[in-house]
Formats: C-alpha cells, structure tokens, sequence
C-alpha cells in the first residue's frame, strides 16, 4: 500500500477501525452515523430528480445505503491510501450508493427501451442553414453508423445514456450488471462510432 | 446539433480511466478543488470522465457540496 502522510483525525479513525473491541465499535457506530446524515443529506439534494411517489420510500433508502457504504469501507480499509481525509474518503462511499439508489428508485415504474423516433428530435431548432445542412449529414451519417457498426447491446446502452437520458446505473440494474461495465461499453461504442464518422469524411466530431 | 449535444452523444477522445479508476481520485479531487489549490495534471484523466460521465459526475458534485457545507458550518 502506497500510503501517503495521513492527517491525526484520519489515523485515529483507522487506528479504531482497525482495532479490536470497544473503541472498533464505538467508531463503527461514529461512521455509521456519519454514512446516514451523508445519505440523507445526498436525497435532500436530489429530491427534486424524484417522482412524489417514491419520496416516501427515501428515508429507508438511505439506511440501507448507508449500511453499504458501512460496509464497503470496512472491507476497503486497506486501501485508503491517505490522499483525502478518512472521513471524505468514507463519505465517497455513501454517496456513490445513495445515488445510485435514488437514480434507480426515480426509475422504477418507467420502461428502458429502444426508440429509434428519438433519431427526429435531435436536430436543432433553427441552426443557420448551412450548419443545419451539416448537421442533417452528420446526423444521418451517425444514425446509419449506430445502425451499421454497433451490436445490439451497444445500440441499446448508447441510445438509452447519450439520447433517452437514461441513467447509467438503471440501466446497469436492468441488464444485471455495474456502472463501470455500462461505462465501459459506452466508451467502447463511441470510439467505435467516432472512428466510422471519421471514415466518412465527418472529420474530428469532437475534440 | 450543437457542440454539446454532440459530446453528449460522443463525449471526448481524451484518455478515460473509466468509473472505477476515476472513483480513486474522486476525494482527492473535491479537496483539492475545495481548497482552492490547482490541479496536478495527473488529473487530466478523470477530468475527461468527469465530462464523459454523467452519474460520475454528479457524485462528484454531491461530494464537493458536501465538502463546502462542512467547511461553511466550520468556519460559521
């Protein structure tokens, strides 16, 4: 472990965690604590992106995902290297799991699929003519790429993230899997697509 | 279409340590950022996920939000 110089209040915080008895407890009960204001404070934040229906559920969301953020740190001790403060490091945690959740819970009653009328409204408004006719190809150079070159996975990740608004964590639920495997395939896909528009004669769509 | 939706649709070829390599320097980078000190370029990289991104992003945000109130509340 590459372990950087930590600050007195971090080390304390691993020396409980990492102890036996009493002190190990009472600072497990402290960053419990901690997770469950972070995850409340978290669905304050994006209460908002909820639909009314799901706001009653919150409160026991973020309990759950503060005990996953609970325990994700105690199973990632050894790797907090000491870059940031224990305790902005530990909240790292409570966010990603709160959010995820509450991303996921947002979406529950709506349906993931693949609609290919979104295609029709992603030209502009009122560009200048020149630019629409420019972006008219490039939009039919893109839409017959996404087509063509990328699987059926592909396809459906690509649309549902970059034109549906998807989450990436609903849709890593859905197809049973994690927010970096969704990622990775999206990646993949628009590497895959900047390199067929390229090939096209569409230049560098985007630095 | 516009510059942003096409980045949206295409994002950057920059270098992409996708979500979890990102999620490593993710603390480090609200600190940062926090105190005001500038960049090292090794965060070059997550920066480029930051803008690929978008539930990563928004963690990061939540973090450094958090981050700011504490320091509001401390200092108030």
């Amino acid at each position: 472990m590459n372990t950087l110089a930590i600050d007195q209040e971090s080390a304390e915080w691993l020396r409980d965690l990492q102890g036996n008895g009493a002190a190990r407890e009472h600072a497990t009960a402290r960053l419990h604590a901690l997770l469950i204001r972070v995850a409340r404070g978290e669905a304050s934040r994006r209460r908002s992106t909820l639909p009314g229906r799901a706001i009653e559920d919150v409160d026991d969301l973020c309990v759950q995902a503060a005990s996953d953020a609970l325990m994700a740190v105690l199973a990632k001790l050894g790797t907090y290297r000491g870059a940031a403060r224990f305790t902005t490091w530990a909240c790292k945690f409570a966010i990603f799991e709160t959010s995820t959740r509450l991303r996921r819970h947002a979406w529950r009653q709506r349906k993931v699929e693949l609609d290919d009328t979104i295609w029709d409204r992603l030209p502009d408004a009122a560009p200048p003519v020149l630019q629409r006719l420019e972006n008219d190809q490039l939009i039919v150079a893109l839409h017959r790429a996404v087509r063509d070159h990328l699987t059926e996975r592909q396809r459906f990740i690509f649309q549902s993230v970059t034109m549906d608004d998807v989450p990436i964590d609903v849709l890593a639920e859905r197809l049973g899997t994690s927010r970096g495997a969704i990622y990775k395939t999206l990646h993949d896909a628009r590497a895959k697509l900047r390199r067929v528009l390229i090939e096209a004669g569409h230049g560098e769509p985007v630095s | 279409m516009t510059e942003s939706q096409l980045q949206k649709l295409l994002g950057s070829t920059a270098p992409d340590p996708g979500c979890e390599g990102s999620g490593e320097f993710m603390d480090e980078y609200c600190e940062l950022v926090c105190s005001g000190e500038p960049l090292p370029d090794r965060f070059a990289a997550f920066l480029t996920h930051m803008a690929n991104c978008v539930a990563c992003r928004e963690d990061t945000e939540s973090l450094l939000a958090l981050l700011l109130e504490q320091e509001k509340t401390n200092t108030g």
